[in-house]
């Protein structure tokens, strides 16, 4: 009986802190098609609340995250509303074959050096195709990525890619990930095709893909990236209502929040929105003032560490320091491409389009909600000497912090679920005994 | 090899566990003094000295042949090599070597790699001085349906239950267990309960996470005990970049799952918080209860049966002062229940708990073995404890404080001696973590295998 009534108090608190959690956070309960939508916004371990004593699980199982294939090449044909088309590199084009051998090869752990990795482990589909448990990435033999996942969603839109814009090709972008050390760690490309020419379900596939040109380092960066230009997602609340007119689709605290992003917040000089579309983005990189900010400040002596629901102790940073395998990786931004001094701290502007999704925030992934990236700018961002001119103090007050935070969250896509429960069905690259392994081509008997 | 099994698979679960049950209701077998208290009771028994101590050891980058190995360290004093390192087998790839587990009828040991999920099956008996690597798993996240981080391997009557960590879809905490016969075939796949799928257990308090750790039975009671640690992303990041990233520091279990063993169904969910790690499980017939420790909060967690035939989890004592998050890692019972030994990882100590009314554990005695310590193996009659360092490849102390090494002492009950050390980075093998014991006794008496607990009931 006590018990019961205790579970029953347990709930309403859990319920209490769910509805609070919701309305700060999401919009994303559309209509019910099939898929489970709990599963398709967010991380299926949920922590909400998890810094309180009163904290309840509400877990997902693994083994009901399934899916459903989507017609994925009708998001590039058909642009969703609120974007505009999407131009691909001269001489290329979107078929179904090379979206699907792209969608399979995004998926495949077999794409690293030992079978563990594969794109979709830091760009997770239910957790905005970035990841939402981790500030900065983490590779190959638990090797440290200084930087945050971005989100694949709509990456197609930049000219230039990366946080320090080092690349400008999506085609040759996936090469980065495949060779680095401490992402998928592969030795070498010509490791790579070959050992995807190994793999069974690749057979004729390329072939049939790239018109008999086959596979090559070329048409693995042309499949990959077709697969990852289908991922656009727009037409939300804030599309429908500044493109589509319709007045109610977004809530008046909503619309002043659009007014304060375009006016007051000026925070539509870098993330661009005009009269056909809006990116969110520049294509350029600005000094906010944050690079600076982790890269010469001061570590404070006592780190608040979480050790269970509710539960803290203020550790010595220098304990924390003595279990650090090697010491917090610096980022200068841009400067570490162009070696100019006056590009110190420089970062690309972010597109802002389903950001509801994709915390935590900036380029080391250290704002954990929107609310705290809005105040950071709120406070004119970190004065240094390279301080972007755009950027300077707003004097928001508490209700128009919150009024930014809510347009923010109403710029998710309405095709989210599709994308993300095609993700689900995407089949994961384990490694199989008929796969390369040296444990497969010797003496020894495997299963 | 099939048929020099000490016993049929066939006759069924349920059945193997009720002859389990019977072999322990008559205590601790007499004969047998040497072996590890943490062992599976379906598990044939060491009788006398153990002769050697295979070391689980991870690969370090840029050191020897930078993979993981299994080492093999002659322990038996009457041997000319005593206290010496006598075999090592290479496997190829840091694969994050951590725990290993010998099969029921003892004559393959099963080490997994957290990092690559593949598990290596060492012969042990065609010559215990020499393991050699049988059969290599690579295929246990496909067959499993998606579970990463196989971790402990625990023998059950022709079978391993190899409980994981993580999972492929987000390197995070949800996760199973998966049953495989003593062979290498997989069975079956048992994933932790969550809320939305709670497989029948009741969820008694907040939590119901599907993290997963270690996996421990009690027979007699029909009972299957699984703790919880944090998935791949945690266990494989820097410790200090993790203990400084608050939304990794969420991601630790705090669960425990008591099991129907013989049916395989969860069937209660405890609220255990703060990562509750190693299971062990007392010994005498009369004991019906098992002791856990949780890493980052520090206490000692006794999981029991009530007088009405409940089973409970309460916490029973705290483990040095928790605020400074000393990190009790590996445990060890000793065999007549009276005392349990715990590593506090970041102070490099071994503490000895008393034991004897299980509800109200007292420290009585601390040692530092090292600047960081992890594993314990206790020889069944508690005179012997070797000890190892490593606790994960990117969790282990760094610079001068990173010792790596095994060591034995000798307890007398007051006090621990110490009879000697193998640095493994000087004979540049890597980090030593997980030991087992292997003695040719085991092997000498084959094919019948008299020492199982469960042939002697038998006979
Ligand atoms: C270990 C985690 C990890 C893996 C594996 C990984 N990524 Fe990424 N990805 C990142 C991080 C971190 C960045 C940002 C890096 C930077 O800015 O320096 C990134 C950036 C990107 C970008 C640029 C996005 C933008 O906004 O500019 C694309 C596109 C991308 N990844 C696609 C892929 C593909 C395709 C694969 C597989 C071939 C892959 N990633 C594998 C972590 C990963
Ligand atoms: C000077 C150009 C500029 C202005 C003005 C600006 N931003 Fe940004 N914004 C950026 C850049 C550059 C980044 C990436 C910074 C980094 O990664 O460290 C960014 C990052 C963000 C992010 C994080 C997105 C992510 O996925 O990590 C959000 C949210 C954001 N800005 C919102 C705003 C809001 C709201 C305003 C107005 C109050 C604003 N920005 C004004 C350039 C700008």
């Amino acid at each position: 009986m006590i018990i019961n009534m205790l579970k029953l108090y347990a709930w309403s608190l859990f319920l209490f802190f769910c509805c609070i959690f919701i309305s700060s956070s999401t919009i994303l309960l559309a209509d019910d098609d099939g898929v489970d939508k709990e599963a398709v916004f967010g991380p299926g371990d949920r922590k909400h609340g998890y810094d309180k004593e009163s904290y309840v699980t509400n877990s997902l199982s693994v083994t009901a995250r399934k899916g459903k294939q989507a017609d994925l090449l009708q998001f590039f044909n058909e642009i969703p509303l609120g974007l505009p088309k999407m131009k691909l590199p001269g001489g290329s084009t979107m078929t179904e074959e090379k979206i699907s051998l792209g969608r399979r090869l995004f998926f495949d752990r077999r794409l690293s050096l030992n079978d563990t990795f594969s794109c979709a482990i830091c760009h997770i589909p239910e957790q905005g195709f970035t990841n939402n448990e981790l500030a900065t990435a983490l590779g190959f033999e638990g090797r440290s990525v200084k930087r945050n996942s971005p989100t694949i969603y709509n990456v197609g839109y930049y000219n230039v890619f990366f946080h320090d814009a080092r690349e400008d090709s999506l085609e040759q972008q996936v090469w980065s990930p495949l060779l680095a050390r401490n992402e998928m760690a592969n030795p070498s490309i010509g490791y790579v095709i070959n050992k995807i020419k190994r793999i069974k379900e690749y057979e004729g596939l390329f072939e049939a893909a790239f018109d008999g040109k086959g596979l090559t380092m070329e048409t693995v960066g042309e499949a990959l990236s077709s697969y990852q230009r289908t991922l656009n997602s727009a037409n939300s609340r804030f599309d429908q209502w500044y493109y589509a007119k319709q007045e109610d689709a977004l809530t008046e605290d909503e619309k002043a929040g659009f007014a304060l992003f375009t006016g007051k917040g000026k925070c539509s000089a870098c993330h661009l929105i005009n009269e056909e579309y809006a990116l969110f983005t520049d294509n350029l990189l600005h000094n906010t003032g944050h690079g600076y900010a982790v890269s010469m400040g001061i570590q404070p002596e006592k780190t608040r560490v979480q050790l269970a629901p509710g539960v803290f102790v203020n550790v010595d940073t220098e304990i924390i320091d003595s279990v650090r395998q090697s010491p917090k990786q610096n980022d200068v931004g841009l400067y570490t491409i162009t070696q100019n001094p006056f590009d110190r701290w420089k970062f690309r502007t972010p597109i802002l389009r389903n950001v509801a999704l994709t915390a935590p925030y900036m380029h080391d992934g250290a704002f954990t909600n929107l609310r705290k990236v809005v105040e950071f700018y709120n406070q004119g961002g970190v004065p240094n000497e390279l301080l972007s001119p755009l950027i300077s103090p707003l004097n928001l007050t508490e209700q128009e912090i919150d009024q930014l935070v809510a347009f923010m969250l109403s710029l998710t896509g309405d095709n989210i679920e599709i994308l993300v429960a095609d993700g689900f069905a995407a089949p994961i690259g384990d490694i199989r005994t008929q796969d390369p392994n040296w444990a497969h081509d010797s003496e020894f008997k495997t299963e | 090899m099939k048929e020099m099994l000490p016993f049929k698979w066939a006759r069924g679960a349920v059945a193997s566990a009720l002859i389990g049950a019977v072999a322990l209701v008559g205590g601790v077998p007499t004969a047998v003094q040497a072996d590890e208290t943490c062992m599976s009771p379906y598990m044939a028994k060491i009788v006398g000295q153990e002769d050697f101590v295979y070391v689980w050891t991870l690969g370090v980058e840029g050191m020897g042949d930078e993979q993981d190995k299994l080492v093999t360290i002659s322990v038996n004093p009457d041997a000319d090599d005593y206290g010496e390192v006598v075999h090592i087998v290479s496997v190829g790839g840091r694969n994050e070597a951590h725990h290993s587990g010998l099969s029921d009828d003892r004559r393959f040991l099963w080490a997994g790699g957290l990092d690559s999920n593949k598990i290596f099956i060492f012969d042990v008996h065609s010559n215990p001085r020499e393991p050699s690597l049988h059969k290599v798993i690579t295929n246990f996240v496909d067959k499993t349906g998606g579970m990463v981080g196989p971790h402990t391997f625990y023998a059950l009557p022709g079978r391993i239950m190899v409980s994981a960590l993580s999972n492929n879809v987000d390197h995070g905490g949800r996760t199973g267990m998966a049953e495989y016969t003593s062979e290498g075939e997989f069975v079956a796949a048992h994933w932790f309960p969550t809320d939305d799928d709670l497989r029948g257990a009741d969820k008694t308090g907040n939590f119901a996470d599907g993290y997963g750790y270690d996996v421990r039975v009690l027979p007699r009671r029909n009972v299957m005990l699984t703790s919880s640690f944090t998935g791949w992303s945690n266990y494989m990041m820097d410790f200090g970049q993790m203990l400084s990233d608050p939304e990794a520091m969420k991601r630790f279990g705090n669960t425990m799952v008591v099991w129907d063993l013989h049916t395989r169904k969860p069937k209660k969910v405890f609220d255990v918080p703060g990562a509750p790690l190693e299971i062990r499980c007392a010994w005498s017939g009369t004991n019906n209860y098992c002791f856990t420790t949780t890493a980052l909060t520090s206490k000692i967690w006794l999981i029991y049966e009530d007088k009405d035939g409940e089973w409970q989890a309460d916490e029973v004592a705290d483990i040095g002062d928790p605020s400074k998050v000393p990190l009790p890692v590996d445990i060890s019972i000793t065999a007549d229940d009276q005392g349990l030994w715990v590593q506090t990882f970041m102070d490099g100590k071994t503490r000895y708990f008393d034991i004897s009314d299980p509800h109200n554990p007292k420290q009585t005695y601390e040692h530092e073995i090292g600047s960081q310590v992890n594993m314990i193996s206790q020889s069944w009659d508690g005179k012997r404890a070797y000890f190892t360092t490593s606790l994960l490849g990117s969790w282990d102390k760094t610079g001068k404080d990173d010792e790596q090494w095994f060591k034995l002492y000798h307890w007398n009950g007051k006090k621990l001696d110490h009879q000697f050390t193998i640095d493994f980075y000087q004979l540049k093998l890597g980090r030593a973590h997980q030991m087992r014991f292997g003695a040719y006794s085991l092997y000498s008496q084959a094919p019948n295998s008299s020492d199982t607990m469960l042939s002697q009931v038998e006979q």
